[in-house]
């Protein structure tokens, strides 16, 4: 663990609360939009027919929702903010690699994202009277961790897009719906189209995502959770790779472009 | 007069486009088309998989409401941040200090906007039409086409009030956001105003976007001139406020801004 | 790649020669006479080598910069449905040395190649062509050893988080130069006292001037103590006041013994401060020598400006034609009066010349100033143009 600086840890998640975090935009993002897509998942739940809702997809799903765009939105404003205002150029100009300060940026935005979740939850418990009875809790909480380990690989390797060039950070914003989408973030992956859920099978933050709501929803099945669990934490490692392969592509390219500075 | 009325129309063209292309700067076809189209697109998608999830029957009622709100959404967040941008780059004193009159320099703004975001509902309408297999046999296209300007228009009116709210906030932008998230609930986008409880229902009436909105479900239906008539006056109405209400509160934020000197303070 | 000095009567010679991984390098080293330096070509002719250097007998420190041929090509794509690729050269051909301790200023036009040399030197960017190296160390191949040694400030407010105060910024640029905090505690006081921002430090940047902007980018540059400095344009946009602080900032800097490479566009501030100057034009070094040298290179060291009336001045010409050929002679027609500037190492001459005419009716106001560096940049430019 001494490898780790964490005076530097603590200084990038300082500054990245500060910064970024604690404003009104980013609150927006974590608490009003899941806000805003929980009621129209229980809208359209009550225009159906419905009686109840379904609370883990609509009201805790809202919170999975809220972490994703707080992952991307503020991964995005980062890098952008930081080319803006000539940081990336100082940055990148230091001897931390930037592959570091985004890795620990990604923490401190899963964090923040985490706070979402846990609102959504309270959302559904203390408003909506969801309870926790015949839930399987420790499938759901290893679930959980895993997907925070999921959210934060994939918002590492997004991160380096956004070093990448201004165009290809743009893109990025595109990406939000369709990984939600595609990991089922507000319904069961089973709705989705038979070619969508094989898809969808490359993303870890379905597997993860998928055994934290089954387990929410009272699955047991150790078998079924264990493969979830694997197919996660082994396509994360996938992505870690990817994305340190991809980390010395950026750090070549941003140096050759000459757009670490450029607005 | 010839000359003075040119002058003015040179104005709002060269206010039109110059905002509107200094803002975007599209480099590609497709940087545009993803731009436009991208987000709304799978936002639509998102949706029609909750509905799918819920029970929600009809995936084409999500799919014609988020298209409808592609004009709309170009009309608030274009023209707001056409006119909120211009604090954050500096140059708000400088177009505030010129002696162009204030109408075109305001109202200029939002021409391309509108434009863009009929054109782009449009190419919406036809690729939904190809992708879900829509019926557009029986509907009047030049009322669908009314419908759709009409939105854009008055989704300006929100665009004007809170690109001035952003001259004097530097979270105008994150304001709209919220507020724009809200339509998503509140103007029929994704299922029936009925729907909604009977407070939110009221809340609903008092914005631009919901009598348009379902004035063009009811041509999507197959309606005509008669069936839409109140509800496209009423929208013109609402929509009319709201630009009156945008442009009296940017007159008032410049009038206030000059006593106060924080025009371009970030 | 050779570095020659020629000033010792004899050289080592380094020899890296790559083995098969191009990580494992072997290194030997070889004591020869300066007069054998033809050495270096045998071994050039054997195509073994990949870098050759050479020091003086003595004197093993590297230079502090050396930049040896660097070119830096930016390619842009352009056009809406065709895209084609534009290319637009930067730097050309760019050489130099800075040796420890010196203060090295880098002067040109806007767009000249300055800022673009030192993005290279301090690792920013990879060159298209050539090589750099600080204190010895390659900027394309040893970035991370580099970046250690060195610092650096650009112009502007941009590179600073203006929501946090300045300490919080410096805390924040001390932790990525993996300072230890027992050293950080110390070194912030001592730097905020250093730019003369002590009571400042726990101010929000935003409420900065930027002179004060511009003094923290230098307390933020000197954190970890580095040997090379680069300062790009550290005084633009300050007041005189405010640059006349900075300046002296800057030479106490070099009494700490660090090496500085400096940008300005302002003669006065590059000859107050530079050891050695070269004026950069079109991405080239037109010129490099000492700011005293420089002066004499240029048409004498003396300049003697004179309003003259338009119509007489063709008879001032005609009587300036007795002075030697090293004396330049130009008449401003665009001034109002119209302006008579001589350049000249006689200017003795150049007024005995002139005597007679000393009255309203040809020559309105003289006035006979040493020649400084701005005349000489000037003249180098506006020559590069014709």
């Amino acid at each position: 663990m001494k490898c780790i600086r964490w005076g530097l840890v603590k200084q990038q998640m300082s500054v990245q609360l500060l910064v970024r975090t604690l404003n009104f935009f980013s609150l927006s993002l974590f608490i009003l939009q899941p806000a805003v897509f929980s009621a129209v998942g229980m809208l359209l739940s009550h225009a159906a027919g419905n009686d109840v809702p379904d609370l883990v997809y609509s009201v805790i799903g809202g919170g999975i929702m809220g972490m994703w765009s707080g992952i991307v939105f503020t991964s995005t404003y980062d890098i952008t903010g930081d080319r803006r205002n000539g940081m990336l150029e100082l940055i990148t100009g230091s001897p931390t690699s930037l592959a570091s300060v985004e890795a620990i940026r990604t923490f401190t935005n899963v964090l923040c994202g985490f706070f979402a979740v846990l609102i959504a939850f309270s959302a559904a418990m203390f408003i909506f009277d969801y309870s926790l009875n015949g839930a399987n809790l420790w499938g759901a909480g290893i679930s959980l961790l895993i997907l925070l380990f999921a959210m934060w690989c994939s918002g590492v390797f997004l991160a380096n897009f956004l070093a990448w060039s201004r165009i290809s950070g743009t893109f990025v914003e595109y990406l939000e719906m369709p990984v939600a989408i595609f990991c089922g973030f507000m319904f069961p992956i089973r709705v989705l189209p038979d070619w969508m859920q094989t898809i969808s099978g490359i993303f870890p933050i379905r597997w993860a995502l998928e055994a934290m709501n089954e387990s929410l929803l009272g699955m047991r099945d150790v078998r079924y959770l264990a493969e979830h669990w694997l197919l996660a934490i082994g396509l994360c490692l996938l992505l870690l790779v990817a994305t340190n392969w991809l980390q010395n592509k950026v750090q070549d390219k941003i140096r050759v472009n000459g757009e670490l500075s450029s607005i | 007069m010839i000359r003075r009325l040119v002058r003015t129309v040179r104005l709002y063209l060269a206010q039109a486009w110059l905002s509107y292309h200094g803002r975007f700067s599209i480099t590609n076809p497709f940087g545009y088309i993803t731009s436009k189209l991208g987000f709304p697109f799978f936002l639509m998608i998102f949706f029609i998989f909750m509905g799918k999830f819920v029970g929600f029957s009809d995936p084409l009622y999500i799919v014609i409401g988020n298209l409808l709100l592609i004009p709309a959404n170009n009309g608030m967040a274009g023209i707001s941040l056409a006119i909120g941008e211009e604090r954050g780059w500096g140059t708000l004193s400088y177009v505030l200090g010129s002696p162009a009159p204030r109408a075109p320099v305001f109202i200029g703004r939002a021409i391309f906007y509108i434009l863009d975001g009929f054109v782009t509902a449009l190419l919406g309408f036809g690729i939904a039409a190809i992708i879900f297999r829509m019926n557009l046999g029986q509907v009047d296209f030049y009322l669908l086409t009314l419908c759709t300007f009409l939105l854009a228009i008055t989704a300006s009116g929100i665009g004007f009030l809170f690109g001035s709210i952003s001259l004097i906030t530097r979270d105008g932008w994150t304001i709209l956001n919220t507020f724009i998230q809200a339509l998503y609930i509140l103007v029929g986008v994704n299922f029936p105003v009925d729907a909604l409880p009977g407070a939110l229902q009221k809340v609903a009436y008092c914005l631009p976007l919901t009598r348009g909105v379902m004035a063009a479900r009811l041509v999507l239906d197959g309606a005509g001139w008669s069936a839409i008539a109140s509800l496209i006056g009423g929208e013109a109405l609402v929509g009319s406020l709201y630009i009156a209400a945008g442009y009296a509160f940017f007159l008032w934020i410049e009038k206030r801004s000059m006593q106060s000197g924080t025009l371009d303070a970030v | 790649m050779k570095s020659l000095h020629t000033d010792s009567s004899h050289v080592f010679l380094f020899f890296i020669k790559r083995k098969e991984s191009a990580v494992k390098l072997r290194l030997s080293v070889l004591c020869v006479p300066i007069s054998n330096t033809q050495i270096l070509s045998t071994y050039d002719r054997l195509g073994h080598l990949d870098f050759v250097a050479l020091g003086r007998r003595g004197e093993m420190e590297n230079p502090a910069i050396q930049a040896c041929s660097l070119n830096k090509v930016f390619k842009t794509k352009i056009g809406l449905w065709k895209i084609k690729s534009k290319s637009t050269t930067a730097v050309e051909d760019i050489s130099f040395e800075v040796e420890r301790g010196e203060l090295f200023g880098l002067l040109g036009p806007n767009g000249a190649g300055k800022t673009t040399t030192v993005k290279m030197l301090t690792t920013l960017l990879l060159p298209t062509r050539g090589t750099a190296k600080i204190l010895g160390l390659d900027v394309i191949e040893q970035t991370a050893e580099v970046r250690k040694h060195i610092g650096f400030a650009f112009s502007g407010s941009r590179g600073l988080y203006n929501r946090l105060t300045a300490i919080q910024n410096l805390n924040y640029f001390a932790e990525l130069y993996a300072l230890e905090p027992k050293v950080t505690k110390k070194r912030i006081p001592e730097l905020l006292e250093l730019v003369g921002l002590n009571g400042r430090g726990d101010d929000r940047v935003e409420t900065y001037s930027s002179g004060m902007v511009q003094r923290l980018h230098l307390a933020r540059a000197l954190l970890h103590e580095p040997e090379v400095l680069f300062l790009d344009e550290p005084t633009v946009g300050i007041d005189p006041v405010g640059s006349r602080e900075l300046r002296q900032t800057i030479k106490n800097l070099i009494s700490l013994k660090k090496t500085i490479l400096l940008t300005t566009h302002y003669m006065a501030e590059a000859e107050e401060l530079c050891n050695r100057i070269a004026i950069v034009n079109h991405g080239k070094i037109v010129v490099m020598d000492t700011p005293a040298s420089l002066k004499k290179r240029v048409s004498g060291d003396s300049v003697i400006e004179a309003e003259v009336q338009s119509a007489k001045a063709p008879i001032l010409l005609d009587t300036l034609r007795g002075l030697d050929g090293r004396s330049m002679v130009k008449l401003d027609h665009s001034a109002e009066p119209e302006k008579l500037c001589i350049r000249t190492a006689e200017p003795e001459k150049v007024l005995e010349l002139l005597s007679p005419f000393l009255n309203p009716d040809y020559i309105l106001g003289m006035e006979v100033r040493h020649q400084t560096l701005e005349d000489v940049y000037i003249t180098i430019i506006q020559g590069e143009k014709e």
